[in-house]
């Protein structure tokens, strides 16, 4: 049978009825697009559905309460229009959380992507066990944040943790990890410790590189460091932008100040020492120890502004030092 | 026969028809009469949703209250998000954890607590004269606590100002015991503690004391009381740390913080709190109530060494030993199952539960009628028991504002204080700071309130 017998039989009339009925002249070519974009928003919509439903609601809501005085529960709430965002222009614990989040963002993000990537190296070389030390080096990023939190507290207590056990016991004074100035310290370790997550990233970009540069590059007398600068990295580089991008975005938005924290009450939550007191903690603490919720909305929304402005001006900046193998703007 | 439209009524329907009508009657004009059930009795059958924590209800006490009453309890964890949520969307728990002495204020005034009075007066188990007057802690007038319909009830209370110590660190540094009949003053608490606390290479390895009360607003608010002052205005609108006896609560609780004799903001315990560092023998005082009695009860080791004490005193001072705490249960003003959660309030405070509580020494029964039970079998029990009971005589109630949680003033102070602990700041600068951020947040609050 012939793709146009096939054809013919699809659009015989089922029955006598419909022999009877006289149908509109479609163009083959329109059907098959509509049954195709019938198909698309049909597999999207779970997904469509739930964007609208629990991103762009609470979002709009937020916008919302931005715009008002609401606490919660208090029956007098009021329209307020801008004077959350003004309220936030003059406060300067405000523009100081933000300033610690954004210094622990380039301390962190650079940090996390060379520890990530040096370790991708390692373990991309063939060495012996090699699928256990990946698996170990992985292992620190699913452990859940809340139990990080606990033993990194446990570790670094200055009374009774390993880290101050280590110190005294080769004759040093303890230290106050968890108080200032050393907390921001602890933090950055936190993030460090998980670097598996970028690992893993990395050596999916890594193992990617056509080895065949690789080798080209060997038969020219390129050193390793040579190779890894010209090639393994310019070819890596779609991935390091994910990376750089996610990573500003997850530490800007860190609550793990929180986790070091002493005390599990929503005030005691924010007890964090000074180093560690960042945006999102900020935030925390005008919702749920203060109840301004319109106020920590209005820091929400400015957030979200600043990050959008963050990522255009990574992509502008990168835009010349990025390698793509295939063209992203390449029509299919 | 199924009757047809217009047939004449039969004797039977027409009697069938009056008993259902004589029911239903019977039912509106109770409803009329009677608001609120007669509790005991009430409710059987039915589902109570709680928002406590784990330990307020056991799943014995779920099993243990469904065969008592015939009601079911259901247990939502205690978070103050979620029921900011439940509440905001009309669908709040049936009973509600809360804080007697900081929070019965802040939401009766937010109008989303249920008026128990008439529940109170009918009530057979829960008699008002049997009510201790820490239970005054949940009355609020519309304009201050403690007076007024009553809105929840403490399930049990300690004298938060009180503190324990263990005889063998003093002994181990030779420092004589504090009476335990008379008051030590704060700067003596002090002393002791700068002579108690062990330390090496820069590690606490005995902490002289803690203190920071159950709040630090509250123990603030409480230390200004001894020394004399009021830390809120008349109208609770505002604070003041300027005024002499504020200053001097701040600037006692600031050094004492500085001293790092004990745990504090600057110097966490990682235990969260005093218990397991008072147990484990690394503590010397708690600044904790009757209550840590039952932990203490448990390990015979520690309570052959854990002794209670009064309240310290300002020098001169009056003697002021207040509850900080009176943790209990209110119901919210749109819980859907009113008669049954009042049925498990009276059961969970004038039942099995309370007396349950009150014989395991974790806190004051707050019904007269319950203090028989408390322990009183060994020794070092009625030692506590007797200075509980002579700390009794000097209970007060330190009010607390409507217009913010203590959580928050919590917060701001947290913020503001480590600078002045860490010797970044002077103690009248730390004072206008504080008045300037947490009387913001009043102002805002009383807005709100209207």
């Amino acid at each position: 049978m012939s793709v146009d017998q096939i054809s013919s039989v699809a659009d015989r009339p089922r029955s006598s009825a419909d022999a009877g009925r006289t149908r509109p002249a479609r163009r083959p070519g329109a059907s098959m697009t509509a049954r195709r974009h019938r198909a698309f928003y049909v597999f999207t919509s779970p997904w469509i559905i739930g964007f609208l439903l629990l991103t762009i609601a609470p979002m709009g809501y937020a916008l919302w309460l931005s715009f008002t005085t609401f606490d919660g529960i208090s029956p007098n709430w009021h329209y307020v229009g801008l004077g959350n965002y003004r309220e936030l222009m003059n406060d300067s614990v405000t523009w100081d959380a933000l300033g610690r989040a954004g210094l622990f963002a380039v301390i962190s993000v650079p940090l996390s992507i060379i520890a990530g990537l040096g370790l991708a190296v390692l373990v991309n070389r063939p060495i012996r066990a090699r699928g256990v030390f990946r698996t170990l080096l992985y292992l620190p990023a699913v452990v859940p944040p809340v139990g990080a939190g606990i033993a990194f507290k446990n570790v670094f207590d200055q009374n009774s943790g390993a880290a101050n056990g280590a110190l005294t016991f080769f004759g040093f004074d303890a230290v106050g990890w968890l108080a200032d100035p050393y907390a921001r310290y602890v933090l950055v370790m936190t993030v460090l410790w998980a670097a598996g997550n970028i690992m893993i990233i990395s050596l999916a970009g890594l193992q990617d590189v056509p080895r065949e540069l690789h080798e080209a590059a060997r038969i020219d007398g390129a050193s390793a460091w040579r190779t890894f600068r010209s090639i393994t990295v310019p070819l890596l580089s779609p991935v390091l932008l994910f990376q750089t991008v996610t990573g500003m975005i997850a530490s800007v938005q860190t609550i793990m100040p929180m986790l070091l924290a002493p005390l599990s009450t929503p005030a005691g939550l924010t007890t964090v020492p000074q180093s560690n007191y960042t945006y999102m903690i900020h935030v925390f603490s005008q919702y749920f120890a203060l109840g301004r919720y319109g106020y920590a909305s209005a820091l929400l929304w400015v957030l979200f502004v600043l990050i959008l402005i963050a990522t255009g001006l990574i992509f502008k900046f990168t835009s010349g030092v990025v390698f793509y193998n295939v063209d992203p703007e390449a029509k299919k | 026969m199924h009757p047809r439209a217009g047939a004449s009524l039969s004797r039977r329907r027409f009697l069938a028809l009056s008993t259902a009508g004589a029911t239903v009657g019977a039912a509106a004009l109770s409803g009329c009469a009677l608001e609120v059930s007669t509790g005991v009795g009430g409710g059987s059958g039915e589902t109570v949703t709680m928002m406590v924590k784990a330990d307020d209800i056991t799943p014995e006490l779920v099993q243990q209250a469904q065969k008592d009453t015939g009601i079911t309890i259901e247990r939502v964890d205690y978070d103050i998000t979620k029921l900011i949520a439940m509440l905001t969307a009309g669908n709040p728990p049936d009973l509600v954890r809360g804080v007697g002495a900081t929070d019965g204020a802040y939401f009766a005034a937010r109008d989303v607590m249920q008026d128990l009075d008439p529940y109170f007066a009918k009530s057979d188990v829960l008699r008002l004269d049997d009510l201790d007057p820490v239970n005054d802690l949940w009355r609020y007038d519309g304009r201050s606590q403690g007076k007024g319909p009553r809105y929840g009830m403490a399930k049990d209370f300690s004298q938060d100002s009180m503190f324990w110590y263990n005889t063998t660190v003093f002994d181990d540094r030779d420092v004589p015991y504090p009476a335990e009949t008379e008051p030590i003053t704060f700067e003596e608490w002090i002393d002791n503690a700068k002579r108690l606390v062990r330390r090496s290479q820069g590690q606490t390895l005995v902490f002289g004391g803690s203190y920071s009360g159950l709040t630090r607003t509250t123990l603030l608010a409480t230390m200004t009381a001894s020394a004399g002052g009021s830390l809120f205005n008349d109208d609770f609108s505002k604070v003041d740390f300027t005024t002499p006896e504020a200053r001097k609560a701040l600037a006692w609780y600031i050094d004492y913080c500085k001293l790092k004799v004990g745990p504090s903001l600057i110097q966490p315990d990682p235990n969260g709190w005093d218990g397991p560092t008072f147990q484990a023998g690394r503590m010397a005082m708690s600044n904790s109530g009757y209550w840590l009695g039952g932990m203490i009860n448990t390990d015979p080791k520690l309570a052959k060494v854990a002794r209670l004490a009064p309240a310290p005193v300002f020098a001169g001072g009056a003697r002021i030993s207040a509850c900080q705490g009176g943790t209990g249960l209110w119901m919210p003003r749109k819980a859907k199952n009113k008669d049954a959660a009042w049925r498990i309030f009276e059961w969970y405070f004038g039942e099995a539960p309370a007396k349950s509580r009150a014989s395991g020494g974790w806190g004051i029964p707050t019904l007269k009628s319950l203090r028989e039970l408390m322990p009183a079998q060994e020794d070092y029990q009625r030692r506590a028991l007797q200075v509980q009971e002579n700390e009794l005589k000097h209970f007060s109630v330190v009010a607390f504002t409507p217009y913010a949680t203590a959580d928050a003033i919590d917060a701001l102070f947290s913020r503001a204080a480590p600078a002045a602990m860490n010797g970044q700041m002077s103690v009248d600068t730390l004072a206008k700071n504080l008045n300037t951020v947490i009387n913001d947040q009043l102002k805002r609050g009383k807005e709100q309130v209207g």
